[in-house]
């Protein structure tokens, strides 16, 4: 037992690498914020598109259905190694677009960034679409009666009523999204869990690993409270008495 | 109602049920066929980890697995009657599994350096390499220097990754999870060299795929296999295995198969204590 504590709970150790892991977590941070961000847009738009009435735009709507489906069906480690690997190789793209440099983060924060809105840009999409769907019909119903066309009642009355309602789950969504992020340390990205194993393999001892995670609770716990708020908040303003959430 | 819904926890117990059987039945033995030599005085066989794939000293699939690693740990476990499995694990962890005990042996091209000594013992030396920069045909980066401010990838947890961090003074330092990744981002221009083993640059090189040494970085490297620190029977075992392999001329045999050339002389005498 004591030999697990000093592996996985070494307090001095922890200190010592505090720094490093630290500026690991940082770049995992950004890589969410960015991502997140990017990944929402996106996703609203996807929603948006899914949505177009009319027998004209039947093909815009297939391809929206057809992205969705893909991209959440296949898993975002493989979709990751295939951007990686793929996108540089491609000779017809200018080098800026090839081995992105932007910003002064390298190619494989990029690819990181691209695999994970494309691919959470497509679960955010659902969840919009659930919260549009949710939205009673009378309302598109009262606003094209009153002159507005698709786009005006949905940018004006549909939308805003239900992003409202799908805050909780997209906010889910965005915490699982950040835990994700670790998963382009294949590609050598140094973010907490690259330079966790790093540390690892260098010295033996395991408890950089243990810090990342508990840097992690320190992002996700409050996120997850957050969460629980808006539900409830979300709830009292339907329900009358009713059972609600317990917000802690 | 109840029936459908019975038949659908029915339908879904089966499903987990079948995946488990085709799991069973899937799985082969990791066992490689080791000179098939009557699996010696019925004493337990070897598990051996090793970070597959690594040509050319490990590689192949789930129970037909090749390279110099393993066909010169199977001689040697036939010399000392043990049959030896190898395992795929992965190389930035196997130390510290090792000294776990989740196998008996590491054999994966492993250096000996104090700081692992700190954690498993080595046996006798049974290679003897150096590092080299592995870079495109034509590239720029020819020694050492030349590594400044550049792009460099190297397999986590290696000598290589080492030598980098300690004596260049690379721009960026890429550490990827296996050997084949590093040479794959060198391949579609990601990263601008990479610092691996000699051998496996070789390898890469005569590969055909538009890579070549630039450089050798003389590092004057051993390679032993590890055990768990303290086991010192098995690791009396395997050096005497190891000097007999050397002696009947089977090691040489091996050698110049893989790496068509002879062996360096001072591998009949090199020896390691362990600390």
């Amino acid at each position: 037992m004591e030999e697990f504590l000093k592996q996985f709970f070494d307090v001095g150790f922890m200190v010592d690498h505090f720094d490093e892991v630290l500026d690991g977590f940082w770049i995992t941070i950004q890589l969410s914020v960015i991502s997140g961000v990017l990944a929402l847009i996106w996703g609203l738009i996807l929603a948006t598109l899914r949505q177009l009435p009319g027998k004209a735009l039947m093909p815009v709507r297939f391809f929206t259905i057809a992205y969705i489906d893909v991209f959440r069906g296949v898993p975002l480690l493989l979709l990751i190694l295939i951007i990686a690997g793929g996108i540089p190789a491609l000779e017809f793209l200018p080098e800026s677009l090839r081995l992105p440099e932007w910003f002064g983060k390298p190619d494989n924060f990029w690819f990181g960034v691209l695999a994970i809105t494309i691919t959470y840009g497509a679960y955010m999409a659902e969840v919009y679409r659930s919260g549009i769907e949710s939205v009673p019909g009378g309302q598109m119903e009262a606003a094209r009666s009153l002159g507005m066309s698709h786009g005006q009642a949905m940018r004006s009355v549909i939308l805003p009523q239900a992003v409202r309602k799908v805050i909780a789950p997209l906010l889910n969504d965005f915490i699982a999204l950040t835990k994700d992020t670790t998963l382009v340390s294949v590609i050598a990205l140094n973010e907490v869990v690259l330079v966790g194993s790093d540390i690892q393999s260098e010295t033996f001892n395991s408890s950089a690993l243990t810090l990342g995670a508990l840097l992690f609770l320190a992002l996700t716990l409050p996120l997850a409270r957050l969460v629980d708020k808006l539900i409830s908040r979300e709830q009292s303003r339907f329900t009358r008495g009713a059972p609600r959430v317990e917000a802690l | 109602m109840r029936t459908t819904r019975l038949t659908a926890l029915l339908a879904v117990l089966l499903l987990a049920i079948g995946s488990f059987v085709v799991a069973g039945c899937g799985s082969s033995d990791d066992d490689t066929t080791a000179g098939g030599g009557g699996g010696g005085g019925g004493s337990e066989p070897l598990t051996v980890g090793s970070d597959i794939p690594y040509p050319p000293f490990e590689q192949g699939k789930p129970g037909n697995y090749t390279g110099f690693d393993v066909e010169l740990l199977e001689a040697v476990g036939k010399s000392i009657g043990r049959e030896v499995e190898f395992e795929d694990t992965s190389f930035d962890t196997i130390f510290l599994d090792l000294a776990r005990g989740n196998f008996d042996v590491a054999a994966s091209a492993a250096t000996i350096t104090d700081e692992r000594e700190k954690t498993v013992d080595f046996t006798n030396p049974y290679y003897i390499s150096e590092q080299a920069i592995l870079v495109e045909e034509g590239g720029e980066i020819d020694s050492v220097e030349k590594l400044n401010g550049a792009t460099v990838a190297v397999q986590q947890g290696t000598t290589g990754q080492e030598f980098v961090e300690e004596e260049g003074e690379a721009g960026e330092l890429r550490k990827y999870p296996q050997g084949p990744d590093a040479v794959n981002a060198l391949k579609n221009g990601t990263v601008e060299a990479v610092v691996i083993d000699i051998p496996v640059a070789e390898n890469a090189e005569n590969a055909g795929q538009g890579l070549e040494i630039s450089a050798a970085i003389p590092t004057e490297e051993e390679y032993g296999f590890a055990v768990a620190q303290g086991d010192t029977e098995l690791l009396e075992e395997l050096n005497e295995g190891l000097k007999e392999v050397i002696d009947d001329g089977t090691y040489a045999q091996l050698y110049e198969k893989l790496f068509k050339h002879e062996p360096p002389k001072e591998i009949e005498t090199a020896t390691h204590e362990a600390s």
